[in-house]
């Protein structure tokens, strides 16, 4: 093949760029599933918090 | 709702946050699945089945990504402007968020456009990149995809970050004709048009399936593309609701 160099490279980049765009979404999502499980957690251990200090 | 009709009345469905996350969750892989198999067809027919052009040798077959991607660049542009003016008039949520995942997809295919195009350019050419009407325009469409992400990361008030940048989508849309006739109007390196959807392409129908192939293959993909995208945007503004928590597996508080 000619220009070989030239046309593995292109088809590189193509293929860099779409991985990048089927992958940065992903991580999106399981960040903030990630922040709201964390939030939740946080918000039901505040919760048995406040309710042992009221059993006292 | 009981008397809309089927089609209205999902459309109205597909408003609501759970249930767009839902159908986006569902439908995003297969689209994903669809636009990598019909690529893999047309990778394989670009770069194994076509014969060398007699000038070019095999360096033309970089055109089966770049005309795909170029066409994108301009598609994912103009869909932008659609759902960034039904969002400034109708005020929906959900085109705010599908206008904003356009962004970073147009951007993607104009990089590929640019970057494959500059690539092909050096051995045919002699140069790199060449201050041309046509490479111009399409970078100045980079840069204003980079403005629509920009200007919706810097607003705080994600409603309106959205709106701004719609107003910013819509106006950029100015550049889809400048970009589509600059090698008609000025005297340019680039090519003319070659393949024309109404009308003779210039391009022998040999070379031609590949480059459906890809055009459908990057369509498929984009499709996916956006509702990962919008997906992942519409968790992320209804990140304090219970329905979110429960997906996450944190349970209802």
């Amino acid at each position: 093949m000619s220009y070989l160099a030239y046309v593995v490279a292109a088809y590189a980049v193509f293929a860099a760029v779409l991985l990048w765009d089927f992958v940065a979404p992903r991580i999106r999502i399981a960040q903030v599933l990630r922040a709201a499980r964390l939030l939740a957690r946080r918000e039901a251990a505040r919760g048995q918090a406040r309710e042992q200090e009221l059993k006292r | 709702m009981s008397n809309m009709h089927p089609v209205v009345r999902w459309f109205h469905q597909l408003g609501s946050p759970p249930y767009f996350d839902r159908f986006a969750a569902r439908w995003a892989p297969w689209a994903f699945a669809a636009g990598l198999a019909t690529m893999a067809v047309g990778l394989y027919g670009a770069l194994f089945v076509v014969p060398p052009d007699y000038q070019q040798g095999d360096s033309f077959r970089i055109l089966y990504i770049h005309v795909p991607s170029a066409w994108m660049s301009l598609a994912m542009f103009a869909l932008m402007a659609v759902y960034g003016a039904i969002a400034l008039i109708w005020r929906i949520k959900l085109c705010e968020i599908l206008a904003m995942a356009c962004a970073p997809i147009g951007a993607a295919f104009t990089a590929i456009t640019l970057a494959t195009g500059s690539i092909w350019g050096k051995p045919m050419w002699g140069t790199w990149w060449d201050w041309d009407p046509r490479l111009t325009s399409q970078l100045v469409l980079l840069f204003l995809y980079f403005g629509v992400i920009g200007l919706y990361a810097a607003i705080e008030d994600r409603r309106a970050g959205a709106r701004a940048a719609s107003l910013l989508a819509i106006v950029g849309v100015v550049m889809l004709p400048i970009i589509r006739y600059s090698v008609v109007w000025w005297n340019s390196l680039h090519q003319g048009q070659t393949i024309r959807v109404f009308g003779e392409s210039s391009m022998d129908a040999s070379m031609l399936p590949p480059l459906i192939w890809m055009v459908v293959g990057t369509k498929f993909w984009a499709i996916g593309s956006l509702l990962a995208r919008a997906r992942a945007d519409n968790l992320a503004r209804e990140a304090g609701k219970d329905w979110v928590r429960r997906l996450a597996g944190g349970g209802a508080a």
